[in-house]
């Protein structure tokens, strides 16, 4: 076990673009088993991402099989290295919360249909199709591979539903 | 084992708000809407040295509306507070109301519990929001959140409500909508209740 502490805002780190991990050796491997240490430590955590432990690369861990809103439609555990999405459709809105943005959440439109690919620690790589829940969770982490955080795509205010009708 | 219970959670709410040094102020300000409102108000609060804490402000009809807890070094006083917004808001139209929050209005703690949206449409009528808070509140249903807007046209006016709520420990989603079915029929609206509880990631 080595579950790290949870780096939050206004940490620098978290609004830096991670570059991407060039060669997978045993500190990747390492750094893989304590985001998912911490992810399993966190409650109710479905992800962690590097930058969010203090560490700026690609890199990110997923599990949304014991989620609510995730146990029914899911891959399992995900310990991802450099992923990227390849396509993305649909779109819905879900009420997120950051372990890195304590006490504060907001809804995001996020897509709920994506290609995803990514290099597993053993090098193997995977390419799925990831939707549901499952989507939203790598959509979130994958933002803060990129200095992205919930808070940069809030939508709208609460009062939003009703300034819709000035549009017309 | 009550009153031990009690003070353990007392306890805990005290260490939690760490603000024994601060004097806090509900503050609503409202008037005729104008840009300006929010700089206006704000900078009375900047001048004297409050800090505001929490806020939400909106549209209501032609009305600005804000209601805000702001806090402020002690010693100070509403009066202080009060002097300044008569004196910044003389004849611009904004009235301002402050209260003073006891200690246990500052160190309160969220509810917990299931978060759902409930949003109720139809046709205007009297008593919408009357019936539907109401038997919500009856079965200890804590709304944090309420808007409502007349909408539709002169000869057909359309009431939307929209709340959220956080429902007491052992009443589920799927309870509060068979809880509100009834009024469906009763206000000839439509009711439908959905889980919004937020997603940690």
């Amino acid at each position: 076990m080595a579950v790290q502490t949870i780096v939050t805002y206004p940490d620098p780190i978290l609004k830096k673009p991670c570059p991407p991990v060039d060669q997978i050796d045993a500190s990747i491997a390492q750094l893989v088993e304590d985001l998912a240490d911490t992810m399993r430590a966190g409650p109710g955590s479905v992800g962690v991402a590097a930058p969010q432990i203090g560490v700026s690369l690609r890199v990110c861990v997923i599990d949304v099989s014991k989620n609510r809103y995730g146990k029914e439609n899911n891959h399992g555990l995900l310990l991802m290295v450099n992923p990227a999405i390849l396509a993305r459709s649909g779109s819905a809105v879900m009420r997120e919360g950051c372990m890195s943005v304590p006490d504060y959440t907001g809804d995001v439109e996020r897509a709920t249909d994506l290609t995803l690919r990514f290099t597993e620690p053993d090098g193997t790589v995977r390419q799925f199709e990831a939707s549901g829940f499952e989507a939203v969770a790598i959509q979130h982490e994958m933002d803060h591979l990129d200095g992205m955080l919930f808070l940069d795509r809030i939508t709208s205010l609460k009062t939003g539903l009703f300034r819709r009708k000035s549009y017309k | 084992m009550r009153a031990f219970e009690f003070d353990l959670i007392k306890g805990e709410l005290m260490n939690d708000c760490r603000k024994a040094n601060l004097a806090h102020f509900a503050v609503t300000i409202i008037g005729k809407d104008r840009p300006g409102i929010v700089a206006d108000t704000s900078e009375v609060l900047f001048t004297v040295g409050c800090n505001v804490e929490d806020s939400s402000c909106t549209m209501l009809g032609g009305e600005f509306a804000m209601i805000l807890i702001v806090s402020h070094e002690k010693p100070f006083s509403k009066k202080k507070l009060e002097a300044e917004f008569a004196a910044k808001n003389m004849g611009n139209g904004l009235s301002a109301f402050i209260r003073t929050l006891k200690d246990d209005e500052v160190c309160y703690r969220e509810p917990v519990g299931e978060l759902c949206l409930v949003s109720v449409y139809g046709c205007d009528k009297p008593g919408i929001v009357y019936r539907i808070t109401r038997e919500l509140a009856d079965r200890g249903v804590n709304i944090t959140d309420l808007n409502t807007k007349l909408i539709g046209s002169p000869l057909e006016p359309v009431y939307v409500l929209m709340l959220e709520a956080a429902l007491p420990h052992g009443l589920s989603v799927e309870d509060a909508s068979r809880l509100l079915e009834k009024l469906k029929k009763e206000l000839s609206v439509e009711i439908s209740v959905r889980l919004i509880t937020p997603v940690s990631l």
